[in-house]
């Protein structure tokens, strides 16, 4: 076992962020830099899964990806009840809070591949495919939740937001790419999205330690319960990667990239998606809890811990 | 075009854009403008940053008439929701 806790530095890009936000520096990144580092991140991300599934047999994968999902799925719909019932919070912002912890962060996601790249550990590359699969049935629980039989759904603008919105459409583009390119093929490009992908990730955090401390202040408003919901919720999602890793046999770098997906809560596709579907949803709630508490949760503490998780589960159980 | 028109001026979230201006076109509208905007409101501040923190302007000249029925079926659709501001200027259209 290595260190106790382990750190990756490049999530000090996100406190200078934090710290330019409050402390009011003029620092500001540019609109359309911000959307260029964020179409890097979606497409490397992508590449880099479609390079690993072109290395390994991908039948295999569907047992594991159905397993995966219905996993995944469990999570709003463990949320909702809590948010409902515990939270006495409204049935739209619960559903809609429930769909954002459902979903997943690719930058948190980002952050645990480099975390792993500095414990020099392996992980199955096509877990990446599960930034694509985990999105969709975490939106449509929730909107089914939020609606319950009443009002219509506009599911085809709804779905159409979810396949076509750049996250989506970017990463599952780089997987589609990487995979028919292979790893020679690809090789030509590797300066660019892979060694640099590091830096990028660098910047892209500083941006968004900028807009999370917007989001702290949010989240004061609305007290105790969303805050320790935002700590707490992503840490059973996480146990319930890491058993599902353990029992699906991945390695120690798989088992904690799952543990990671199934913690991360997002806070770029969610938020368009909801804001479409359950228009009635407050969107400060679901946003100010997802990137003012739980993205720097996960980055500073969880991410750690569900490492730390992934190599007791796998000294314990064998 | 009438040289005395009047200008609708629309403030709201950019995830509507496709609808609104769908609905601008279908009240039969030549056109219109749209633009990028950030500020503070009812809904908070509106930082212009991600997609659903980010807002738009959208203005359209048109008769008084035109503008109005625009006016009333966004805020039908979209007022109880969603942030919305909207108003109009009369302008003198030059060319």
């Amino acid at each position: 076992m290595g260190g106790a806790m382990s750190f990756e530095p490049v999530v000090l890009f996100f406190v200078l962020g934090v710290c330019a936000g409050l402390l009011r520096s003029d620092l500001k990144i540019p609109g359309s830099i911000y959307e260029a580092l964020s179409i890097f991140i979606l497409l490397a991300i992508g590449l880099k899964g479609g390079v690993e599934m072109a290395k390994h047999a991908v039948g295999a994968l569907l047992l594991d990806g159905l397993v995966i999902v219905l996993v995944g799925a469990l999570i709003p719909l463990v949320a909702f009840p809590i948010l409902r019932y515990l939270g006495r919070l409204s049935r739209a912002d619960s559903a809609s809070i429930a769909a954002h912890y459902g979903s997943v962060s690719v930058v948190t996601f980002s952050v645990g591949i480099t975390l792993l790249g500095q414990e020099l550990l392996e992980f199955e590359g096509y877990l990446i495919v599960f930034l694509v699969l985990l999105e969709i049935p975490a939106l449509v629980i929730g909107v089914i939740l939020a609606r319950h039989g009443q009002g219509e759904v506009r599911w085809g603008k709804l779905l159409h937001e979810v396949f076509f919105g750049k996250s989506i459409y970017l990463l599952a583009g780089g997987l589609v790419i990487g995979y028919v390119a292979g790893p020679e093929g690809i090789q030509p490009l590797d300066r660019l999205f892979f060694d640099l992908f590091k830096g990028v990730l660098a910047l892209f955090l500083l941006e968004m330690g900028l807009v999370a401390a917007m989001r702290i202040a949010d989240l004061r408003t609305y007290g105790a319960f969303l805050a320790g919901f935002a700590v707490l919720m992503p840490l059973f999602s996480a146990t319930l990667g890491t058993v599902t890793g353990w029992l699906l046999g991945l390695s120690v770098g798989g088992t904690f990239l799952l543990a990671t997906l199934f913690a991360s809560a997002s806070y770029i596709a969610a938020p368009a998606a909801m804001r479409i579907a359950v228009p009635e949803a407050n969107p400060a709630l679901s946003i100010g809890a997802s990137l003012g508490m739980t993205f720097p949760f996960n980055i500073f503490l969880g991410l750690p811990i569900y490492l730390w998780m992934a190599r007791l589960m796998h000294a314990s159980g064998g | 075009m009438p040289a005395q028109a009047k200008l609708l001026t629309i403030l709201t979230e950019a995830v509507l854009e496709d609808d609104v201006v769908e609905l601008i076109m279908a009240q039969g509208a030549e056109g219109y403008t749209i633009s990028e905007a950030r500020g503070r409101g009812a809904h908070g501040l509106r930082s212009g940053k991600w997609s659903a923190g980010a807002n738009i302007r959208i203005e359209v000249v048109g008769d008084a008439e035109l503008c109005a029925r625009i006016a009333e079926r966004l805020q039908s659709d979209y007022g109880r929701d969603y942030g919305l501001l909207m108003f109009t200027t009369p302008v003198e259209v030059q060319g």
